[in-house]
């Protein structure tokens, strides 16, 4: 490669052509500082501090926008140099305010710091009166732009990572500063809080606003995000034992110097006064604090007595896509080898279990395909029953960055007016349900208009013919009939999708949560396979999970028909394989799925629950049912940090310790798995959930033989062939991105260079079947679920974390205009939803989001817990419930009642 | 200046996006036609205009506000200009920019309630051989003095009806 060489502060040095003058520097260890330039930002040369000289023409430069070209004579410390640019510095100070010393950005401030180090003490211009603080009522940041420099970074964030463009540079000269549409506040803007900004701000300008806890920390610890499966990579700083904030650790592949409001603002559930500080046990109907001894013992006797007196079969295991790797992996030895029962699962099992299901079984793959990186070069990018700016925000952030900054175009499936709605090429509202047919329309068309990537299918698919013939009756006409949108743009849609050089698709729990969910994700996989976007370069599917933990929780086994590695259970050399390393491994055949245990247990035939950081008692379908079911048990052992729903109907709880307490790994959706460090001690006598599974193993007589998490990843690097070399090698566990994801070793789970496991990919014909549970007599709406930014999982933690829970308390549930006037419903109106299976109410919220007849309601408010309306209907492949579309009526609640 | 219309009209502001929008650097043409068409730009253009041009409002609103001579309020029918340039000064071009803030009965930068004057000042309008001046609409009005002042806006008054 050609190479450009300059001489640096009297030394040569070379660099590639297109690099500027600071990047070069900076790679050759000369420091300059800069207020308005970063890495992860275009250059912007906005403050100046990064003026050096050219000695040749004795020209001042901001180094950050001059590229560098053959035989310059850079000085960046002449006397010129330093003098202009302890000016710069001084103009800002006289238009800064100087309560340093009360600030909170203190020893954070960069203008701070390189005024410092400029020598700069009292500054003899005269000072410029600036305005004052911005009155926000949001919980999340404040705008004190007195101390605003100009460097529009924050506006830089906004427009080129998040892509929310909330705010911008208004008027000019004097009065210029960053703002939002009409100068409103944050909170009446789009503004999505992501606190994105506040870490980018280089002085005080910028701020968390309500700290839970404030002072100079003196710590910072990188780790992995609790909440979405993204796994963006956290710096926590620390104060004694208290994380007083958080910021996007700027080193992460993941989220590159962004966020969202849940990682930025959503940590404090940690130090919640909710935390369960010691076991308890309950006495006649009340919960006793007791010793760890009484209770390990106590579950240990009581789980070993229902086994010898009903049989491993009356019991089950519900592990946690919020635990690690580690954990989920002794999680599920303990319920073979201990209990002896394949009855374990996770409860992705209500999002993934389709996707891993239907990929599995046409990429022979059970996962996302590609990385983050990848999906952001695509050319067309089809996201389907999926809003990922709210349930995986880093998602969200790169189909946006795709399609403003590198032109890709957007097709967008989704019934609902979504805020990528915005950046559709092509919007396709389908009528709720209808996936199948209208994926199926788009591939026949592209095989009768032979679109299709030939070569791709002939050398790497197989079962091809019979896929074909299947299709024959998906003409567009059917397909218009079916789903509502009209046969021009599923034409328009099926050209520019196999037109595309690189294609992605995009999918969630709009496709994953129906009782055909698994046929949805089969017709993803056919499309991708048909323009052979599997693997080869950008094109990919990305399953996006609904817990940080959802892929490796499974990828560790804690699923019933499979061993670590999804390997399964019912293949005697396998099963052998297991039993010489574990020592035994009795249980034969499938145990039962999550619902499945559920139903069992409402029937008596299972007895006995142990329950690892889950709350089905808020997060499963027909919560009435569910309890009942949990209630009924002989025994129910909850382990959680939070006495949740599902503990209070238990007789031990056990206090776990949180992320931020903990050392593991954590394997994000796209199957990068990343470490989680230890910030701050366990709360209370909480303990890690790996540390309590340990001693239940020995107290129940069968002590696993690990001393260190390390020892636990080495035999899953033995066992799970692509989780080869993500181990602890490093032996001061500093590497944090284990994974060589650009990289991966031979077994790893990329599909590289479009070749499949199996050698062949699968298609698999896929028919629609209409979804008669959305037309119930008397229910004429039908209720859409999904994700909201401010709530998360079954909300047990974020409802906890105070600035989320008070910035949205309520579940709103969107209502149509139309709607809204027919049923005599007024803005915030408080509603009763109704449907067979179950009552909420909600705060109406009359939206165009949302069409005549539909409504939407977000997950995971616990004083709304919309599943309570679903009926336990599985997809009878993947055993998912329905989640995300059921028929409800809407009463009103008339405020004298 | 022609008469304008006080109120947005987004069937107006689409036409006008469809008619620029593909030319290269379609924004400002857009927002000066737009101007030029409703007499200053709506707050409801913007919207429409993001969407077109795959922009931000708020990168919209940075615009019009970088630039003086776009206005997001509407303005008078016709635009009274004062000169405070150093010619008009030092003739009086302060008594004059006094006399017709009495008769318009409105401060600089405001427009009168009937939406007939908008005063403003201006740096220099270049006949200081003229001076005190004053522009209104496109007449320009030189040697003033406080008669002349009465008389061009009682008669513009009368005019009014």
């Amino acid at each position: 490669m050609e190479t450009i060489t300059i001489t640096l502060n009297g030394r040569e040095v070379s660099g590639h052509p297109g690099m500027t003058v600071l990047e070069l520097a900076d790679e050759s260890g000369v420091n300059i500082p800069t207020l308005c330039n970063d890495s992860h930002l275009a250059p912007f040369g906005a403050c100046r501090i990064c003026l050096v000289e050219d000695e040749r023409s004795g020209a001042l430069m901001a180094s950050c926008v001059t590229p560098i070209a053959s035989g310059m004579v850079i000085n960046t410390e002449s006397a010129r140099v330093l003098e202009r640019r302890k000016i710069i510095v001084k103009l800002m100070l006289a238009s800064h305010p100087d309560s340093c010393l009360v600030c909170d950005k203190g020893n954070r401030c960069e203008l701070r710091r390189i005024a410092s180090e400029s020598g700069i003490g009292l500054v003899e211009f005269q000072k410029i009166p600036q305005p004052s603080l911005i009155k926000e009522v949001n919980p999340f940041l404040e705008r004190d732009l007195s101390k605003c420099i100009l460097c529009a970074k924050c506006i830089r964030a906004d427009h080129e990572l998040v892509v929310e463009g909330v705010i911008d540079y208004i008027r000019r000269g004097f009065t210029s500063r960053p703002a939002t549409l009409n100068d409103s506040a944050l909170e009446k803007s789009d503004c999505t809080f992501c606190g994105t900004c506040v870490a980018f701000c280089p002085t005080g300008a910028l701020m968390e606003k309500e700290r839970p806890y404030a002072g100079t920390t003196n710590r910072t610890v990188t780790t992995i995000c609790p909440f979405c499966g993204c796994g963006c990579g956290i710096s926590l700083e620390v104060k004694d034992n208290t994380i007083v904030r958080c910021r996007p650790d700027k080193d992460s592949p993941v989220n590159r110097g962004t966020l969202c409001v849940r990682g930025s603002y959503g940590y404090d559930f940690v130090h919640s006064s909710e935390r369960l500080t010691q076991p308890l046990i309950k006495v006649n109907g009340d919960f006793k604090g007791s010793s760890w001894e009484e209770a390990w013992d106590l579950v240990a006797t009581e789980l070993g007595r229902i086994r010898e007196a009903d049989g491993p079969e009356s019991l089950a295991v519900l592990g946690s896509p919020k635990c690690t790797n580690e954990e989920n992996y002794l999680l599920q030895r303990f319920a073979r080898c201990v209990l002896g029962t394949n009855n374990v699962d996770n409860s992705s099992r209500l999002y993934s279990a389709a996707s891993r299901k239907g990929l599995g079984w046409n990429l022979g793959l059970p996962g996302t395909t590609g990385s983050l990186e990848n999906l952001e070069q695509s050319d067309a990018i089809l996201v389907v029953g999926a809003d990922p700016t709210s349930s995986a925000p880093l998602v969200g952030y790169a189909i946006k960055r795709a399609v403003r900054y590198r032109g890709a175009k957007l097709l967008l499936v989704d019934p609902r007016r979504t805020k990528l709605t915005a950046f559709a090429h092509l919007w396709l509202k389908p009528k709720v349900s209808t996936d199948v047919a209208l994926l199926n329309g788009l591939a026949r068309l592209i095989i009768t208009e032979s679109l299709l990537d030939e070569e791709f299918v002939t050398r790497r698919t197989d079962n091809f013919e019979a896929f074909r013939q299947g299709l024959e009756t998906y003409t567009l006409e059917l397909a218009e009939e079916i789903t509502g949108v009209s046969s021009q743009e599923l034409r328009s849609a099926a050209q520019i999708f196999a037109a595309a050089n690189q294609a992605s698709i995009v999918f969630g729990k709009g496709v994953t949560q129906h009782i055909t969910g698994t046929d949805g994700v089969m017709a993803l996989a056919n499309l991708a396979m048909l323009t052979g976007n599997v693997g080869h370069g950008s094109g990919g599917i990305y399953a996006l999970q609904g817990d940080s933990n959802g892929q490796g929780a499974c990828d560790m086994g804690v699923l019933p028909s499979f061993l670590p590695g999804y390997q399964f259970v019912d293949d005697p050399q396998t099963l052998k394989r297991f039993a010489d390393l574990w020592g035994k491994c009795d249980p034969t055949g499938a145990g039962l799925t999550a619902l499945e245990m559920i139903e069992q247990a409402r029937e008596g035939r299972i007895k006995a629950m142990y329950v690892v950081g889950e709350n089905p008692a808020a997060s499963f379908p027909h919560l009435a049912l569910v309890r009942e079911a949990l209630a009924s048990l002989h025994f129910l052992v909850v382990q959680d940090m939070f006495l949740t729903e599902t503990a209070r109907l238990a007789t031990v709880v056990l206090p776990a310790a949180s992320f931020a307490e903990k050392e593991g790994t954590f394997t994000n959706f796209e199957g990068r798995v990343q470490r989680l460090h230890k910030v701050i001690d366990p709360v209370g006598q909480s303990l890690p959930d790996w540390g309590i599974i340990l001693q239940l193993a020995k107290r129940m007589g069968y002590p696993m033989p690990y001393s260190s998490l390390e020892h636990i990843m080495d035999e899953i690097e033995e066992l799970v062939p692509f989780y080869q070399g993500t181990g602890y090698t490093d032996s001061e566990m500093k590497g944090i991105y284990r994974a060589e994801f650009g990289n991966p070793p031979p077994g790893a789970r990329r599909l590289y260079k479009g070749q499949f496991p199996s050698g062949f990919g699968r298609f698999s014909p896929v028919h629609y079947v209409p979804n008669r549970e959305l037309s119930k007599d008397g229910y004429p709406l039908t209720l859409i679920t999904g994700t909201s930014l401010y709530q998360f999982g079954s909300g047990s933690r974020t409802s906890r974390a105070s600035r989320l829970n008070r910035f949205l308390p309520e579940a709103p549930v969107d209502i149509s205009n139309i709607d809204a006037s027919h049923l005599e419903i007024n803005e915030g109106d408080r509603v009763k939803i109704v449907s067979p299976s179950g009552q909420i109410s909600a705060k109406a919220r009359i939206t165009d989001t949302v069409t005549e007849g539909m409504l939407f309601m977000p997950i995971a408010f616990p004083e709304s817990p919309v599943n309570a309306l679903f009926d336990i209907d599985l997809d009878p492949q993947s055993k998912t419930p329905s989640l995300k579309a059921c028929s409800v009526r809407l009463e009103r609640i008339d405020s004298h009642e | 200046m022609n008469e304008k219309n006080t109120k947005c009209d987004l069937t107006l502001v689409d036409q006008i996006i469809e008619h620029y929008r593909a030319r290269k650097w379609p924004l400002i043409p857009i927002l000066q036609e737009i101007q030029n068409e409703s007499g200053f730009i709506p707050p409801e253009a913007i919207e429409p205009i993001a969407r077109a041009l795959n922009m931000f409002p708020s990168q919209i609103q940075g615009v019009i506000t970088f630039y003086s001579q776009l206005y997001t309020e509407p303005r008078g029918k016709r635009i009274v200009r004062v000169c405070r340039g150093t010619a008009c000064h030092v003739r009086g071009g302060k008594t004059i920019l006094k006399l017709a803030k009495q008769h318009l009965g409105i401060e600089e930068g405001q427009t009168t309630l009937d939406m007939e004057y908008t005063l403003e000042t201006v740096a220099c309008i270049g006949v200081c051989a003229m001076a005190p001046n004053m522009v209104i609409g496109k007449q320009t009005y030189g040697h003033l003095n406080p008669k002349k002042v009465s008389q061009i806006f009682g008669d513009s008054t009368n005019a009014r009806g």
